[in-house]
């Protein structure tokens, strides 16, 4: 794994009675310090629901705080994710699916309104640059986001900023809902952009007959630019499918810190995969591996 | 890691081009000499940039201008494989066929998109002759030319400074402006370096390209040691 440092453990949390098993790794650049990856992979509504999110901190000289950045991004996405799921998901009658729909195009706006004041408030007592009283240095603190919401019924993406959403499925290609083609130049957008909110894309699918798809990944822009063409990239993304209905979830979580390192030598880049495996229904009441 | 799914990896190619001024004056007070061992000189100094930034393949590549311009290299060609063979000055300084020239090369394709944003090195002593300002359109015009790290390096008190700060394309940027070969040594070495680390790293969309690099721009003096040649 060269020098990478590799992270999972404490950002993946399952449940007994689990619909989905969980993936989650986060694998430092080489020669990086540390990692500006923030993930987070875990289970709500009583294991009914996956929320996942992977956050990538812009990481330059002018967004030297951003491993902070995407700690927060990723924090306040899970902390929407809990209410979008216990509002629109959750309870005795759950809204009708316009109004699920509409509390899902809310998100974007709470998450940069969540994100935005955490860096003030970090920013009221230690000013990025040093000088107090001044408009908070968002800039600073730069970061993407990826954030998913996963059911039986339902897949809602929300996409700000480059990286990768995939969805396997057990025939055709893998897709990629909100894939914009390649950012040249590694230009992305950002948390820290103003009205942020407006450039996050969204990609909303009841799943009503049709169920969930075999894998759900994300993954930071890192892993797939580390692939000579997008096709590489989700051959990966099948491949690590295929590879949990053959060996188990297990086995690949151990190995993904050596596939993801790997990968992180040729982006150079901080690299974080996360993911949701559905478990057939008559297994939905053993208990995860 | 043969066990990896999914197809092969690859380290993404990072494009650097000299644009080098081959004019009649780059003959006078030897610039053109010295110019050829500054090149020659940041060799070593590039490819320890490559090897900093292992995520990069970085590929050389030259264009000279004088009557006309052509492909000093034209091969992109890897930095552990890059020589430096002398360029010879004569004639004037049409700029402007070396930025149309060069804004074939930054189209895509042939530019792959996965590549990481190019480096443009303009290294220049004197006033364009022809129509400059259409050939930085043409640059402006491709996809990989607006987003290219851009340095421009001036020889001398007749460098167009105005021309060279166009070429940049960032009011906060300045250009580097050499007396003495010394200057000039450490000028491509920065320029080698800087640029390459800056281009190996991700951009916010609409940010201004080495607005904070520059802050490690060299510091260019003249001591007693250093007269002024220039």
């Amino acid at each position: 794994m060269s020098d990478a440092h590799a992270a999972a453990g404490p950002h993946l949390a399952g449940s007994a009675h689990a619909a989905f098993r969980l993936l989650g790794q986060d694998v430092t650049g080489r020669g990086k310090e540390y990692s500006q990856d923030s993930h987070l992979a875990f289970l709500a509504a009583g294991g009914r629901a996956a929320v996942l999110t992977v956050a990538d901190g812009h990481g330059a000289a002018a967004h030297f705080r951003s491993d902070l950045g995407a700690r927060w991004a990723a924090e306040e996405f899970a902390a929407c994710a809990r209410r979008f799921v216990a509002g629109a998901l959750s309870g005795e009658e759950p809204p009708g699916w316009p109004v699920r729909r509409e509390m899902a195009r809310d998100l974007p706006r709470r998450l940069v309104h969540g994100w935005r004041l955490r860096v003030a408030r970090h920013e009221a007592s230690s000013p990025a640059h040093g000088r107090a009283g001044e408009a908070p240095a968002f800039d600073a603190y730069g970061s993407t986001l990826l954030g998913v919401v996963l059911t039986r019924e339902l897949l809602v993406c929300w996409q700000l900023g480059d990286g990768d959403i995939t969805l396997v499925w057990n025939e055709g290609p893998p897709e990629a809902p909100l894939y914009a083609g390649q950012d040249l130049g590694d230009e992305t957008e950002s948390l820290c952009q103003p009205e942020a909110w407006l450039r996050a894309r969204m990609h909303w699918r009841p799943l009503t007959g049709k169920g969930p798809p075999p894998a759900v990944l994300l993954s930071t822009d890192g892993l797939s630019k580390s692939f000579e063409d997008h096709d590489g990239f989700l051959g990966f993304a099948r491949g690590v499918r295929d590879r949990v209905e053959s060996e188990g979830r297990a086995q690949v979580q151990d190995k993904l810190a050596g596939w993801l390192g790997h990968a992180a030598t040729h982006s150079g880049d901080d690299t974080t995969l996360v993911g949701a495996i559905p478990v057939p229904l008559e297994r939905t009441t053993e208990r995860p591996e | 890691m043969s066990d990896i799914p999914g197809g092969p990896m690859a380290s993404r190619p990072l494009h650097f081009i000299w644009l080098l001024d081959c004019s009649g004056s780059m003959g006078i007070n030897g610039k053109i000499t010295q110019l050829n061992y500054a090149i020659r000189e940041a060799i070593p100094e590039m490819r320890k940039a490559a090897d900093d930034n292992p995520g990069a393949e970085l590929l050389v590549r030259a264009v000279t201008f004088s009557s006309g311009a052509s492909w000093h290299l034209a091969a992109p060609t890897a930095i552990q494989d890059f020589t430096w063979e002398d360029v010879y000055a004569h004639s004037t300084t049409d700029l402007g066929a070396a930025l149309r020239l060069t804004s074939e090369a930054l189209k895509t394709p042939p530019m792959p998109g996965r590549a990481l944003r190019p480096v443009l090195a303009l290294v220049s002593d004197g006033l364009p002759t022809d129509d400059w300002r259409s050939g930085l359109r043409d640059i402006d015009a491709t996809p990989w030319g607006k987003r290219a790290v851009r340095v421009a390096i001036g020889i001398g008190e007749d460098a167009d400074r105005e021309m060279l700060k166009e070429f940049l394309a960032n009011p906060e940027q300045e250009p580097l402006r050499v007396k003495n070969p010394k200057q000039l040594v450490a000028a491509i070495r920065w320029a080698s370096t800087v640029a390459v680390a800056t281009a190996s790293t991700p951009a916010v969309e609409g940010d201004k390209q080495l607005a904070t690099p520059m802050d490690r721009t060299p510091t260019i003096t003249a001591g007693a040691s250093d007269d002024d040649v220039w």
